[in-house]
């Protein structure tokens, strides 16, 4: 089952003689469970096809179907209901929110929705990640690492159809990049979660299940 | 150390990190010119007063020249006049002094004067012109027309008696023209042509020197180039020409010179009592504080949003004290733009409010207005003061940053706090809260500023809510009206003289037969010569009160008058009051109706009281039942003070300092039956002597006078009443004057509404500047969260949970506020109450909540409606784009 559908997107900055076409036509499909890396290299278009993905971003045209709902059907509100309920996102700079401490940063996106936290399956998270002697702690006192798993907490935490990671290692050395990125993969295969990694390193895009490629807006059908 | 020159790398820097942050500078441009704009008001207003003041003294002095030469020869004047230090001149010769019946009671000066004489002593005609030489014009003021019954018409002839060099004469001119006369000034003028007067001289047969030394003489009165030291630069052009003003024995050299005191002496800065300068300090204070506040709230912000850019240029080599020069640089270029606004702002605020606050004080000229430099440099002054405290601390802040800690600033990053405990919710309004303490510098200085204008607006209406009309009239409201001569209610300029400020019986009666009064009473002012003997020790303790020094006061009771049991003679005032009046006096001890009866010998002693109505017991020496000795004289005689020597005339005493006693004289002795205090507006309003009261029959017998100082009533109908009695002292009778409780309630409520108005306008300023610091702590604290707010987004917030968010924070600043100048009115109010009831004894502290009450919805909405309004610019960009954007 496809929880996740890209049909023909495409993304054009500008137009006319100075029109960029970040994406140009790209066909994705990521089945429930599966631990997907896109790599490119920078300006490749990967940051544009996540932000699609997400929903942050409206595609020029061609779709993105997430658990089987097309986002571009849906308004700007709509939109980050769904992102909420249905769509996890790690960045590289963690983007915790500076004044909560983390355990108000994982239930975060649950309590916007207005939901009860399920705590069994948000103390499960915390044990799993390690982050259970820093739940009081203000994001700034901790280190990359830390901050990292506590993105992956609050990604996980509201139990989306999808966890989208932009370059989640990106500002970690790589013994901190390891260790983050085998938590990532160990706790979304213990919650059964799908993953869609975008990086440029090849080394860390190696843990995926799946590796995709994507060149000057498209993908490289050779990888 | 090494000097490197790199003034210009600097400069350009400060130029080009001004440039990035525009909204920053238009608010602070704001904020200098609301600081600029509230000193140049304070300062227009000040130096308005300061020179209406001098106006004032300028017109009872009779003019504004700086200074002059007087009695001058033909040869001295021409000499004189051309000097270099003299920027310009005007002369004067006095002929003759008015004289006759009519002009008994003026002080009129017949003589010739320049156009600048003319000019400087405001003898501008209103009809007609000055008159012109070779003809018998004249030109005077209305008042010597009335007095001389001469009706204002041009070409009508009048003829002026006067007294020339000693000699009678009078003369007959043609009217050329004529001018109100200000009542302040003391002398009338006729003006006459010069050749007028050579006319005269030679008729009187007066050669110079005449035999007073002054009649035909040149006056020289001179504008310098400034009024700084006027006394000095006189005797310089006297030394210039070989005069002197010192010694009057050389005859040959001596010039005798003035000073325009208005000038020197009397400033209203050097004249305002403690209170009055304590109040400006604590208004400047204020000012400067309420201008910190926001610039340095300002400045700091900006700092912590550049706070990597200052990381960066520390990086590449900046020292601290080149990027304070850089931040100090974009100050003064934002002073460059707010101050003058501030300034010209300022001075046309003061304009407009002055004469409405001086309007509060007798005598002063309303219509001054100063364009005074000092209020313009001063206010700049002032304001650069403030702008630079202002940047001191975000200064060190930026100049202290390390570069390496500068990359990972982040607002609120706080050292202090590692934990928070917390519970696993989290709400809109908990995050709102703890958004607020990320910075809580900025929130604090926020909240304090916008708290100030919510003080200021309580204590202003708390201060004049508290003002008690009926405390303020309990001392002035004994009758509905008073009537008397004008001079009587003129407290700071001239009071009831005995001979000249009677109020005259035909008055009275026209009063009484317009009917309508009810009740009423006179009360007899003192105009025989009367001295009393009291107690040594009494007069003594009130020489030395009076600032007298031991010496002084044994040389004063050496050869004075003593009684044989050991008085010694002191001056007395006496009243004679009918029974309207003596009702209305506190009656401390004894019986006050002995004074009604026939034939009685009782006076009551007249004690003083404070404004608290405290009363004073050591204010008088005479007790219930005590005997006092009145002593009328007749004839005075006129010894040396020192010596004891007697002198046959005043005249003859000459420039001795002697003192009188009386020659012959007859007793009159009393016993003291009340101790009373005397409301104000019946006393003769002046202090220095010792007060008696006799009943009206007894004053008439014992003084054999009959003068009436004035007269109170009650009318059947006050409204009536005092519309007549209007009509009555501007139209028919001007020399007289009144005043009714219907005028001290409008006093009151002027008072009162002054107060109301220039607090609140204060209060407004203030507030314009918290909300200013308000926008700009919520327009930056949007800006720089933009990331963050994107980032929000991204994982599920709505916009609409963002904008509850930003209200509940806007929110909370202003009704932070609001509550905060609560709880402080709460402490403050009563304190505030108790200081504010020992400087004004006509207040009394009512507590009040009200202008919170009216402030509260509009802090409210401004709390929503100011977040809403910003967020509103930021969410044009889509959240992808503000995700990116700040990442660099």
């Amino acid at each position: 089952m496809n929880i996740l559908q890209v049909q023909n997107l495409k993304k054009i900055y500008g137009s006319g003689e100075n029109a960029v076409h970040a994406l140009d036509g790209v066909d994705l499909s990521v089945e429930k469970g599966e631990f997907v890396a896109i790599v490119g290299t920078s300006g490749s278009g990967k940051s544009t096809l996540l932000h699609m993905m997400g929903g942050l971003d409206r595609p020029t045209s061609g779709a993105v179907f997430v658990d089987g709902k097309n986002l571009s059907n849906l308004k700007s509100e709509e939109l980050t209901i769904f992102r909420r309920r249905k769509i996890g996102f790690v960045f590289q700079n963690y983007n915790l929110v500076p004044v909560l401490n983390v355990m108000e940063n994982i239930v975060l996106p649950i309590q916007l929705d207005g939901r009860q936290v399920d705590e069994r399956y948000v103390d499960e998270i915390v044990q799993m990640l390690g982050l259970e002697k820093k739940l009081d702690s203000l994001p700034n006192n901790l280190s990359g690492g830390q901050q990292q798993r506590v993105a992956i907490a609050r990604a996980l935490s509201a139990k989306p159809a999808i966890i989208l990671a932009d370059e989640p290692t990106g500002n970690l050395d790589s013994k901190t990049s390891q260790d983050v990125l085998s938590l990532l993969k160990v706790s979304s295969a213990r919650f059964s979660q799908t993953i869609v990694m975008i990086t440029h390193n090849e080394e860390i895009a190696q843990l995926a299940d799946r590796v995709i490629r994507i060149e000057d807006g498209r993908i490289d059908v050779r990888g | 150390m090494l000097r490197v020159s790199n003034k210009r790398c600097i400069r350009n820097l400060a130029k080009k990190s001004f440039k990035k942050s525009k909204t920053r500078n238009v608010i602070a441009i704001l904020a200098i010119a609301l600081t600029t704009l509230l000193f140049s008001s304070l300062f227009t207003i000040t130096m308005s007063f300061n020179e209406a003041f001098q106006q004032s003294n300028f017109r009872m002095i009779g003019g504004y020249a700086h200074g002059g030469f007087k009695h001058l020869t033909e040869k001295q004047y021409l000499e004189i006049k051309d000097d270099p230090l003299i920027k310009e001149y005007g002369t004067r010769r006095v002929v003759g002094i008015g004289m006759g019946e009519n002009l008994r009671k003026n002080h009129v000066e017949v003589c010739w004067c320049d156009a600048n004489d003319a000019k400087w002593m405001w003898l501008n005609p209103i009809e007609g012109r000055l008159p012109k030489e070779g003809t018998n014009e004249a030109a005077t003021d209305l008042e010597i027309l009335r007095l001389l019954g001469v009706e204002p018409k041009l070409g009508e002839t009048f003829t002026v008696p006067m007294e020339v060099d000693g000699k009678p004469t009078e003369r007959t001119y043609t009217l050329c023209g004529w001018w109100e006369k200000d009542p302040i000034v003391i002398a009338n003028m006729v003006l006459i042509p010069q050749t007028e007067v050579n006319d005269i001289l030679d008729n009187m047969g007066v050669s110079q020197p005449a035999l007073d030394g002054m009649t035909g003489s040149w006056d020289l009165e001179v504008m310098l180039s400034n009024s700084h030291h006027i006394e000095k630069d006189l005797n310089h052009i006297l030394k210039n020409h070989n005069f002197q003003s010192e010694d009057k024995s050389q005859e040959e050299s001596y010039v005798d010179i003035g000073v325009n005191w208005g000038y020197t002496g009397a400033q209203f800065t050097e004249h305002a009592d403690p209170m009055t300068i304590l109040a400006i300090a604590v208004l400047l204070i204020l000012i400067i504080f309420a201008g910190y506040l926001i610039i340095y709230n300002v400045f700091q912000i900006s700092v912590v949003n550049d706070i990597r850019f200052y990381g960066l240029l520390k990086t590449i080599g900046t020292t601290g004290r080149q990027i304070k020069s850089i931040l100090r640089r974009q100050a003064l270029k934002l002073c460059v733009f707010g101050i003058p606004v501030g300034c010209i702002l300022g001075w046309l605020i003061g304009i407009k409010l002055s004469p409405f606050i001086m309007s509060r004080f007798n005598g002063l000229v309303i219509d001054t207005i100063s364009v005074n430099p000092v209020i313009f440099i001063g206010s700049a002054l002032f304001s650069l003061l403030t702008v630079y405290l202002s940047c001191v601390r975000p200064g060190r802040m930026a100049a202290k940053i390390s570069p390496v800690e500068a990359v990972h600033y982040t607002e609120g990053n706080s050292h202090k706090k590692k934990q928070k405990k917390g519970k696993k919710t989290v709400s809109l309004f908990r995050m709102a809260w703890n958004n607020l303490g990320r910075s809580k510098g900025k929130t604090f200085v926020t909240i304090l500023s916008l708290t100030l204008s919510v003080v200021l607006l309580q204590t202003t209406v708390l201060f004049t809510k508290g003002f008690d009309m009926d405390k303020y009239l309990a001392d002035k409201s004994v009758s509905d009206f008073i009537l008397a001569d004008a001079a009587y209610f003129q407290d700071n300029l001239r009071s009831w003289n005995a001979g000249e400020s009677i109020l005259e019986p035909r008055i009275i009666e026209e009063i009484k037969d317009h009917g309508e009064i009810k009740e009423g009473g006179l009360i007899y002012g003192q105009t025989a010569d009367v001295v009393e003997y009291a107690p040594e020790d009494w007069v003594k303790q009130k020489m030395r009160e009076w600032g007298n020094t031991e010496e002084e006061i044994s040389a004063r009771c050496a050869y004075a008058s003593y009684t044989k049991d050991g008085r010694i003679l002191d001056s007395v005032h006496t009243y004679g009051m009918e029974p309207f009046i003596l009702e209305r006096l506190k009656v401390y001890d004894g019986d006050i109706s002995k004074l009604n009866e026939p034939d009685n010998r009782y006076v009551a002693a007249v004690y003083s009281e404070g404004d608290y109505g405290e009363f004073y017991k050591n204010s008088h020496w005479a007790k219930v039942g005590d005997t006092v000795t009145l002593r009328y004289v007749s004839e005075w005689e006129i010894y040396n003070l020192k010596t004891g020597e007697i002198y046959a005339s005043e005249e003859e005493a000459g420039d001795q300092q002697w003192e009188r006693r009386p020659r012959t004289y007859r007793d009159e002795t009393f016993t003291v039956a009340a101790v009373v205090t005397i409301p104000n507006n019946l006393s003769y309003r002046y202090y220095g002597s010792d007060e008696f009261v006799m009943g009206a029959d007894t004053f008439q017998k014992v003084n054999g006078t009959e003068d009436v100082m004035l007269y109170a009533f009650d009318a059947k109908h006050v409204a009536k009443m005092e519309q007549y009695l209007h009509q009555y002292t501007t139209k028919e009778e001007v020399r007289y004057d009144y005043e009714s409780k219907a005028s001290y309630q409008a006093e009151f409520k002027e008072f009162q509404s002054m107060f109301l108005m220039v607090g609140s306008l204060l209060a407004f300023i203030v507030g314009l500047v918290g909300v200013l610091n308000f926008i700009n702590a919520i327009l930056t604290g949007i800006l720089t969260r933009k990331r963050e707010f994107a980032m929000l987004q991204s994982i599920g917030m709505t916009g609409k949970q963002l904008k509850v968010m930003l209200v509940y924070e806007g929110v909370f600043y202003s009704l932070g506020s609001v509550v905060f100048a609560f709880a402080l009115s709460l402490v403050t109010g009563p304190l505030t109450g108790v200081i504010l009831g020992k400087m004004f004894w006509f207040f009394s502290y009512k507590p009040t909540v009200t202008p919170i009450f009216i402030v509260t919805p509009i802090f409210a909405l401004l709390g929503s409606v100011v977040p809403l309004l910003v967020y509103r610019h930021v969410s044009r960009q889509t959240i992808v784009e503000r995700l990116r954007e700040s990442e660099g």
